[in-house]
Formats: structure tokens, C-alpha cells, sequence
């Protein structure tokens, strides 16, 4: 995922003030679906962005999404647990999360802060400046 | 079971159709409910409320 060096960061710092939850949802260059694991594309992406995988099959399943999440979070290693989307997208439509999102809830339960569309609107800065904004 | 995007176009308009139902700044976070990745442990967004803000982070490995 594209800026988890930074998120780490931010998890590191405000992770006892801040609940983070890692949702995983559908994959966003599967091998069967929008590929980028190969030509030129394949070399800047492994270069610019090494802890993507560019061979995962879109799951079918729950079980199979759950594997590669799994897979992730052991890649990553950054220690915010991840909770899994079933197959059916529900969380990842409600939030317009594909292919990635970042979003700040306030204990009230309403959203503070709703990051740009993946990925170029996946900035982690906005949403460290969105919890320091929560005093 | 949705349909696997296959080229920007595809992702482009299924972005612009979900975002334009996505919650924004002061509308109350749709609750959720899932398990982690072993299937043994299960959270819900609600869970989180009057006691810390929740920071949302989505993506995938590819």
C-alpha cells in the first residue's frame, strides 16, 4: 500500500490515543484483474513501492481474501491488526475505499477527516495533521 | 460477488459511483462488523465509540 512507511509512523505515534483498524479489501492489481506486475510497470513498481505484491490472484472467496490479507499483514509488519471485507465489497463500498482510503472517526462516531481517492489521495500527512487537529 | 477491475477505466467509474454515496466530513461513519485474518477475532466500528476516534486505513497487498 502505497505511503506505509509513513503510516507506520503515525501508527507509532498516536496509536494510544487513536484506534487503527487496517481494513483489507479488494486487491487493486490482482494477476487476473488490472496487472501492473509486469514490463516497465513491473520494474518501477518493485522499485518504487517494494512491499506490494504483484502476484495475488483476486480472491473468490472469503478464505481467500482472508490468506492474502494475511499475507500482507505479515509483509508489512507494522502492527495494526486487519480486519477483512467479505467478498462482497460491503465495507469497501460504503467507504469508496478501492484501491485505498484512509478515513479519521471521531469518538462521536462521525467522520473528521475522509482522505482523497486512492491512490494518489492516500496521504497519511493529512491524516496525522487530521488527529492532531483533535486536540 | 463484485467483479474484478480490470484496466482505470473500469476503476474510475466504480470510484466515481461509490464515492458519490461515501460519508463525508460530519456524517456519522457507517458501522461495520469483520474478522481478522484468522477468523477467530471480530470487530465492529461501534465498538470504538465515546471512547477513542478510529483511524480507517484501506487497502490491499497488491
Amino acid at each position: 500500500m502505497r505511503g506505509t512507511v509513513r503510516l507506520q509512523d503515525l501508527y507509532e505515534r498516536y496509536h494510544q490515543r487513536v484506534q487503527f483498524m487496517m481494513i483489507y479489501i479488494r486487491e487493486a492489481h490482482p494477476t487476473d484483474g488490472w496487472w501492473m506486475g509486469g514490463g516497465i510497470t513491473g520494474f518501477a513498481l518493485d522499485k518504487l513501492v517494494p512491499q506490494a505484491s504483484t502476484s495475488i490472484r483476486d480472491p473468490r472467496t472469503l478464505a481467500e481474501r482472508r490468506a492474502a490479507a494475511g499475507q500482507c499483514e505479515t509483509a508489512l509488519s507494522y502492527g495494526i491488526r486487519t480486519w477483512v471485507d467479505d467478498v462482497d465489497d460491503a465495507v469497501n463500498k460504503a467507504y469508496a475505499a478501492w484501491p485505498t482510503r484512509l478515513y479519521l472517526v471521531g469518538v462521536d462516531g462521525r467522520v473528521v477527516y475522509h482522505g482523497g481517492l486512492g491512490p494518489f489521495g492516500f496521504t497519511p500527512k493529512a491524516l496525522g495533521k487530521a488527529i492532531e487537529a483533535l486536540g | 460477488m463484485s467483479q474484478t477491475i480490470h484496466d482505470r477505466k473500469q476503476g474510475r467509474s466504480w470510484q466515481n459511483e461509490h464515492d458519490a454515496k461515501a460519508p463525508r466530513v460530519g456524517d456519522l461513519a457507517p458501522d461495520f462488523e469483520l474478522m481478522d485474518v484468522t477468523g477467530e477475532h471480530r470487530a465492529r466500528l461501534s465498538q470504538y465509540r465515546d471512547d477513542k476516534p478510529v483511524a480507517l486505513v484501506f487497502g490491499s497487498f497488491t
